[in-house]
């Protein structure tokens, strides 16, 4: 089979893979156990109002034309309105000023891990069995093991407790930009008619750098791990020797030879880092109160917003399919071997 | 004559003995094994029946459930059609449940109508009328259970015989070796294990604790080696070789150790916490405890009054290794609400550990049968199969296992009920869990589909089924094991980040992520034991089930660590790939 053959199926396969997502969100919240009209009115609501809402929300219709509905409004992208959070705004609204910040925590939770896991993995594969070696192989693994939550009440804790000197004798609220408080929703206003304004940007980045280290911090441990395998394999297969034989200077057996075949495993492991992204969000919002589209998630199903929880819930599930996609298409281009029969 | 009696005689012959017949040509170490393990199980019987009877308890419950099914669906329909037509539709559906569960007993039971009597009617025949008549006799004992006053006679019973037999003293328990006690004004403990002090009297007990599970764990391993010597027909299997790669994989081994202590610590959780979580966390205010106070008098107090003065709360504390003013003793200190830590954190073992196995255990059942018949029918099935598990996959799980639990427990679903939530969030776990554990068997199990062996037993004339069975599946086990261990750990974290949030379970169940949750605002304090131990224990208890699954596939398929190094040293510092 040819590879954009398995590309096409690939993609064609999204579709039913779509449509039964909807249905899914329509099953949870149409016909799961909790009744939307006691979700909106309280579960006392009885009489005129309950059954006015009921009309409303058109519960009362076959439940076959309440699912195409459904399916319409979701395909085309009216994604509803809040009940309960934000009073009956539109779900788009809520994304439109929600979704910002969350990219920003996204952009740098992987950025952040790239530019420290992959070259401390780095140095772990070209020193195997050192002491740096054990140390960073270690820590990897403890890091990957830490949970989330715990990980940022930890750092949290850590720089509050640097106020006006303490433990690691540096300032966290003063170093660098002055920030009222180390958690908070960066403002992102940066980027003004008259360029970019560096000082918005600079206490953006680090009201941002925290919440970030925390979320990257498995996709750092994977990016180490597997990077560290990656350099032991290559540092021992047979071009290397060859170049070796050549008598090329380390310096460019390593640059051109080594690191650049070393970065080929990683590359399915950052466009993964995504789904981690995804997940992570809910956790490090809430706890760095960032007003991002994972703490707006975790508040809707908190409070029974359930519409509002749906369709985030989707919007998420769309990325991540799209980012399928997106990471078939450069295994398309990227590796010839790809087949679908494995 | 089928081909199962043609091939009978040659399962009779002096190769393949059962392995009763081997015992009994050379009874003497099985008989030294056997008595050393009766021993064993004398010191802890209460316990065990304790285990027992809390499995019974399990198993009741899902009978229960199933026996709720048919009404459920019969409702369901009749609201649908006619009221009438409910009846019919719920007793069909008992009926084809029972002929199911027929259908498994005949299947797992060795005897059958149709080596016994010559009816002169094909076989087939014969199994079915077997299966309809067990399915009768079925029907009859759930009627005369769920109508007559047998089933609460019965129930009644079985309950007074593990109530019995679970009070017995054990080796371990808390009567046995007391640490609860109070000081005297005389200087000395009373109340305790031989007067000793309750931090002495716990410290004996939790030594004995894991000291019997490490004397049970070397005797299980005594007990295989015995048969590996005296009793296995073969010299040598391919199971050796992977205990063997597995024994000098140290990172692995450090993995089980803990994994194996994690276990321990729930099973005997009452033993090793300083005072019961009944007690202690579920109902404070039903318990006298005496203590002696600042006058030299000896007082009785309720726990729950003596919690609220034992708080770890930044401005109150009571770290690790001390007395409360209440002479309890807290290895680990106390929460936010003066509660025991340990306590806790034992109980929380529990909790965590059953949702844990639940999830990989039921996932795990799905994505092997799942893996076998994709593999063997492929086609169609596979399609669906691949559609369904891209489905679940492309929906962020944490997001909608938060979002099903919330769901769940807000709608007041009775599945909620048991284990505060637990028990609905291990089949969550299950759902959202099991297309990630077929993904990774997928290619193993296709590979083993091509296989001659699958080829030859299907010429022969195997039914699908036990080609899976017998031929297929052995060979996935190892890599569901690997998945499984490392599953477990995310599983572990997730079920803490959700109880952290203050979802998932709920109440009174100890959870290690409320714990954190707890002692969230006190870390920079002096309380700072409160949240840090639990999330230590987690780094501890997530990491050893990471280094149990790297040993594992290093054991198993040592082919598959692509790594090109000798894997024990590598591996000890970096987990392999």
């Amino acid at each position: 089979m040819s590879r954009w053959r398995y590309f096409f199926k690939r993609l064609l396969l999204s579709v039913p893979v779509l449509f039964l997502v909807m249905t899914f969100i329509f099953v949870l919240l149409r016909m799961g156990p909790v009744d939307p009209v006691a979700a909106r009115l309280g579960p006392e609501a009885s009489g005129a109002e309950a059954a006015r809402m009921r009309e409303r929300l058109g519960l009362n219709d076959p439940l076959w034309e309440q699912y195409l509905d459904f399916i319409t409004d979701l395909l085309t992208l009216d994604l509803g309105k809040s009940w309960v959070i934000y009073g009956d705004m539109e779900v788009t609204r809520i994304i439109s000023f929600a979704g910002p910040p969350t990219l920003w925590l996204g952009f740098w939770a992987i950025l952040l891990p790239l530019f420290i896991g992959i070259p401390l993995g780095f140095y772990a594969g070209l020193r195997p069995n050192s002491g740096g070696d054990y140390i960073a192989s270690v820590g990897g693994i403890l890091w990957q093991a830490m949970p989330n939550f715990w990980l940022s009440i930890i750092l949290l804790a850590a720089l509050r407790k640097t106020k006006g000197g303490g433990w690691f004798g540096f300032d966290w609220y003063t170093l660098g930009p002055d920030i009222r408080s180390i958690t908070g929703t960066p403002e992102l206003a940066f980027a003004t008619a008259s360029g970019i304004d560096w000082g918005t940007l600079a206490s953006d980045i680090k009201l941002i750098l925290p919440p970030a280290l925390v979320l990257g911090s498995a996709s750092m441990a994977a990016e180490l791990r597997i990077g560290r395998t990656a350099i032991l394999e290559t540092i021992n297969s047979n071009y290397v020797e060859t170049a070796k034989a050549k008598g090329l200077t380390n310096r460019v057996i390593i640059w051109k030879h080594v690191f650049r075949n070393a970065l080929i495993p990683l590359v399915p492991v950052i466009t993964n880092e995504a789904f981690l992204l995804i997940g992570g969000s809910v956790i490090v919002e809430y706890l760095f109160n960032i007003n991002g589209l994972g703490k707006i998630f975790f508040q809707a199903t908190v409070q029974g917003d359930l519409p509002l929880a749906g369709a985030l819930l989707f919007i998420f599930t769309v990325v991540i399919i799209l980012l399928n996609i997106l990471q078939d298409f450069l295994y398309t281009i990227i590796d010839p071997r790809v087949g679908y029969e494995r | 004559m089928s081909v199962r009696a043609s091939f009978e005689p040659n399962e009779t012959t002096d190769e393949s003995r059962s392995l009763r017949e081997r015992v009994a040509d050379n009874p003497g170490p099985a008989r030294f094994w056997l008595l050393g393990t009766a021993v064993l199980v004398a010191l802890e019987f209460g316990r065990y029946m304790g285990w027992a009877q809390q499995l019974v308890g399990a198993v009741k419950y899902v009978i229960g459930l199933v026996g709720l099914i048919p009404t459920w669906i019969g409702d369901s329909v009749g609201e649908a059609t006619v009221p009438i037509v409910s009846y019919f539709v719920s007793d069909a559906i008992t009926l084809v449940l029972l002929f199911g569960i027929a259908v498994l007993v005949t299947r797992f039971t060795s005897w059958s109508a149709v080596d016994q009597f010559d009816l002169g009617l094909s076989d087939r025949l014969v199994r079915f009328l077997e299966r309809a008549v067990l399915t009768v006799v079925l029907a009859t004992i759930a009627v005369l259970f769920a109508f007559t006053p047998v089933g609460g006679l019965v129930n009644g019973a079985i309950d007074g015989v593990f109530n019995t037999l679970s009070s017995i003293p054990t080796l371990t328990s808390r009567e046995v070796i007391s640490n609860q006690g109070h000081r005297t004004p005389g200087g000395g403990w009373d109340g305790t294990f031989l007067g000793l002090s309750p931090a002495v009297a716990w410290g004996i007990r939790t030594l004995l604790v894991y000291g019997y599970a490490l004397t049970m764990i070397v005797w299980t391993w005594k007990g295989y080696t015995i048969f590996r010597e005296h009793y296995r027909k073969a010299d040598w299997t391919p199971r050796d070789d992977t205990l063997r790669r597995f024994r000098t994989h140290y990172w692995g081994l450090f993995g089980l150790i803990v994994v194996l202590m994690f276990i321990v610590t729930a099973l005997w959780a009452p033993a090793i916490s300083p005072t019961t979580a009944d007690q202690n966390i579920a109902s404070p205010y039903e318990y006298e405890i005496e203590y002696l106070n600042d006058d030299g008098d000896v007082v009785t107090t309720t726990p729950g009054q003596a919690n609220l003065n034992s708080q770890s709360n930044g401005q109150n504390t009571i770290g690790p290794m001390s007395y409360d003013d209440y002479d309890r003793w807290s290895p680990l200190g106390t929460t936010s609400s003066g509660q025991n830590l340990l306590t806790h954190i034992a109980y929380g073992a529990q909790t965590s550990l059953v949702i844990g196995l639940l999830a990989i255990g039921l996932g795990g059942l799905i994505a092997v049968t799942m893996s076998m018949l994709t593999a063997y029918y492929k086609g169609i099935v596979d399609i669906l199969t691949v559609i369904t598990s891209d489905t679940i996959i492309s929906i962020p799980a944490f997001l909608l296992v938060m979002m099903l639990s919330v769901i769940f427990n807000q709608g007041n679903h009775p599945i909620a009920e048991p284990l505060n939530g637990g028990l609905l969030l291990g089949l969550i776990f299950a759902f959202v869990y099991w297309p990630g554990m077929w993904r990774t068997i997928r290619g193993p199990s296709l590979q083993v589909a091509e296989e001659e062996w699958v080829d030859a037993a299907r010429s022969y004339g195997q039914t699908p089924v036990n080609t899976m069975r017998k031929h297929m599946a052995p060979y996935i086990a190892g890599y569901i094991m690997i998945y499984g261990s490392l599953l477990l750990g995310g599983i572990i974290i997730s079920t803490a980040a959700l109880s952290f949030l203050g979802l998932g379970i709920e109440g009174s169940t100890p959870e290690w992520g409320r714990l954190i949750n707890d002692g969230r605002s006190f870390v920079g304090t002096s309380s700072w034991h409160v949240a840090t131990i639990p999330g230590l224990m987690i780094v501890l208890v997530v990491t050893a089930f990471n280094a149990l699954g790297d040993g594992l596939r290093d054991a198993i398929d040592p082919e598959a660590d692509t790594g090109g190094t000798d894997d024990t040293g590598t591996a000890a510092a970096g987990g392999g790939g």
